[in-house]
């Protein structure tokens, strides 16, 4: 992998062809949870590559590729959402989670309700919390690749916490109701 | 008594919270699973070639209007050292006073900064 970088920073597009190969599903993943959109993740995941091409020389191995790959994506994602909220297109947070929920239906598997519960928090708060409780980064690495404060991103994490467990409560509230309506 | 209480609320929250981030990541593993299609290499070099290219042309783009921006402002200079020669001192007094003012002004942010 370090000499793909290396070969890669020469100049060499087929080492880089090879890196991206490498790396194009974990950063699509990664997308798909934050965005919560499979074809925003896939948009996203091209253009991620295509600024890692410009900067490249920027990158000095003191974190993981893959970790470098992850700030790329994730300032691409906020400035999208900044630009998007200017032109005031609005989207519903379910309305672009209802394509994931399909996805889900289609394999036969459960939409589960801690995804549809992050499905509703704001892309800031999400993308906090599914930085530092999914892939473990400190609040300071994830403070300096959404360009806030630390304390910044700990309000942010705890706030969405408190609001996925206020979602899920209200979930569960909601299907014993419904089980106890039908055994009556 | 009080502090006991204090203390026994703020366990219940953080057991509160660990259900919740064990559930967040529950779900999220899910989308773990998902099966993403990568593209064969060709798509990748394809892609890369473009933005190498477009990433070229841009800096040659650059470089010319920076010339062409250089050779004016050189030109006017020259210009004005010939023909208007006061005009010549006035420029480099003000740019000269103007460097020493952002210089002083950065610097001094800096150092409160620094003390914050």
């Amino acid at each position: 992998m370090d000499e793909w970088i290396m070969k890669a920073q020469k100049g060499d597009h087929s080492a880089f062809a090879l890196l991206f190969k490498e790396n194009y599903p974990f950063v699509v993943k990664y997308l798909l949870k934050i965005t919560m959109n499979p074809d925003t993740a896939e948009e996203l995941a091209q253009e991620t590559m295509a600024k890692c091409v410009q900067k490249i020389q920027l990158y000095n191995g003191k974190s993981k590729f893959s970790t470098w790959l992850i700030s790329i994506a994730t300032n691409i994602y906020i400035d999208q959402c900044r630009k998007k909220k200017r032109e005031k297109i609005w989207q519903y947070h379910e309305e672009i989670a209802r394509k994931l929920k399909w996805h889900f239906e289609s394999r036969n598997e459960d939409w589960n309700d801690a995804l549809a519960a992050l499905a509703k928090l704001s892309e800031e708060v999400r993308i906090a919390i599914i930085l530092k409780h999914y892939y473990g980064y400190s609040y300071e690495e994830i403070a300096e690749w959404m360009k806030i404060s630390t304390g910044t991103v700990k309000s942010r994490v705890h706030n969405g916490l408190i609001a996925v467990r206020k979602e899920l409560k209200l979930n569960e509230e909601a299907e014993s109701q419904y089980a106890n309506r039908t055994t009556k | 008594m009080k502090k006991q209480k204090v203390n026994m609320q703020t366990e219940q929250q953080n057991d509160e919270d660990f259900l919740v981030i064990h559930e967040l990541q529950r779900g999220l593993d899910q989308i773990e699973t998902f099966q993403i299609q990568t593209p064969d290499l060709q798509w990748f070099e394809q892609i890369i070639l473009t933005e190498q290219h477009r990433i070229k042309k841009k800096l040659m783009k650059e470089v010319f209007l920076f010339s062409v921006i250089a050779l004016l402002i050189l030109g006017g200079i020259m210009m004005s050292l010939y023909q208007m020669p006061i005009v010549f001192i006035i420029l480099q007094i003000s740019t000269t006073i103007f460097i020493a003012l952002y210089i002083g002004v950065k610097h001094s942010k800096k150092v409160i900064e620094h003390e914050r």
